[in-house]
């Protein structure tokens, strides 16, 4: 019974330390951008990109930045990140292909 | 007390059970025909589900193996088709969410070989075969090869965890479901490949006077 114990040990640390992870910033992009409350907000940076041809699915934060799940104006299904302040386009990635990023 | 058996039985049959695995599927239907999931956020739930289901079709051998023939491990291998019909089947709707979210071919095509996507198709290319050879009828029309073409899964699951790795950001999601299946499938090579090595010893020892 000395495999089976110790299978059953490590598989149950594995899902423990899975599931006891925190959700972490992906790391692609990180905004030093101040404090939240001087951001523009998510709902006008959607309007912004809208009005210049953008589709956009959804949006949220990571590492700082806005992040943007959408089609281009191009036609590109990306996921964008923007400073939430100056709402300058930083990075541009089509599943995890590099089609822009700012100099 | 008849009745009473009569209902446990049925709890316990495989159409319950299809009903038990298909639950997450219809909550998650639900959510999306109520507007409350997008389709982009029906990709990362159904996969894993798949891959879930994928995965424990896969550890019922092993179990076996480990722990040998006991009621639960029957009971296991009882609903393992059940198990692999499922990961099929939520593989199917995690692609056809991935299509309804790209809405067009174009935004399709133009990913198809990005690393994390191509993986995926070539998953789904795998699972068809196992798939529709999921019936008695093909058991018995192939024989021997049935098996042997049911060992494709094998690739299926490299490639659904490449495709998981590749995708998705971070790792731990994915090596959270396949170190088990990986230390499981270790576990019994080396049990098998001890009995044989035990075996070969016996047949070379000399014969007891």
């Amino acid at each position: 019974m000395k495999y089976p114990t110790v299978t059953a040990t490590l598989a149950a640390a594995t899902m423990a330390f899975g599931f006891s992870a925190p959700v972490h910033a992906t790391g692609k992009m990180t905004c030093e951008a101040g404090p939240q409350s001087g951001w523009v907000s998510r709902a006008d940076l959607e309007a912004d990109l809208v009005e210049k041809g953008w589709k956009i699915k959804k949006s949220k934060v990571d590492g700082g930045c806005y992040e943007v799940y959408g089609t281009t104006p191009e036609g590109d299904r990306v996921e964008a990140y923007f400073h939430p302040v100056s709402m300058e386009k930083l990075l541009v990635l089509r599943r995890g292909k590099e089609l822009f990023r700012k100099k | 007390m008849e009745l009473m058996t009569a209902a446990l039985r049925t709890l316990n049959s495989l159409p319950v059970f299809w009903l038990v695995l298909s639950l997450p599927a219809l909550a998650l239907m639900r959510g999306f025909w109520a507007g409350d999931i997008i389709a982009m956020d029906m990709l990362h739930p159904t996969g894993e589900f798949s891959a879930r289901f994928m995965i424990i079709a896969m550890i019922i051998s092993p179990l076996i193996t480990i722990f040998g023939n006991r009621g639960w491990t029957g009971w296991l291998l009882r609903r393992r088709r059940s198990f692999g019909v499922a990961a099929f089947v939520y593989a199917m709707l995690h692609m056809v969410f991935y299509i309804v979210d790209m809405e067009e071919l174009e935004p399709i095509l133009a990913e198809f070989w990005a690393p994390g996507i191509w993986t995926g198709w070539a998953a789904m290319l795998f699972f068809v075969p196992l798939a529709i050879t999921s019936n008695d009828a093909s058991m018995r029309w192939l024989k021997r090869r049935w098996k042997i073409l049911q060992r494709l899964v094998y690739g299926a699951a490299l490639l659904t965890l490449a495709h998981w790795l590749l995708i998705h950001d971070g790792m731990t999601g994915a090596l959270v479901h396949f170190i088990p299946l990986f230390m499981l499938q270790l576990l019994r090579m080396i049990i098998t490949y001890g009995r044989k090595k035990k075996n070969v010893i016996k047949a070379d020892s000399p014969r007891p006077l």
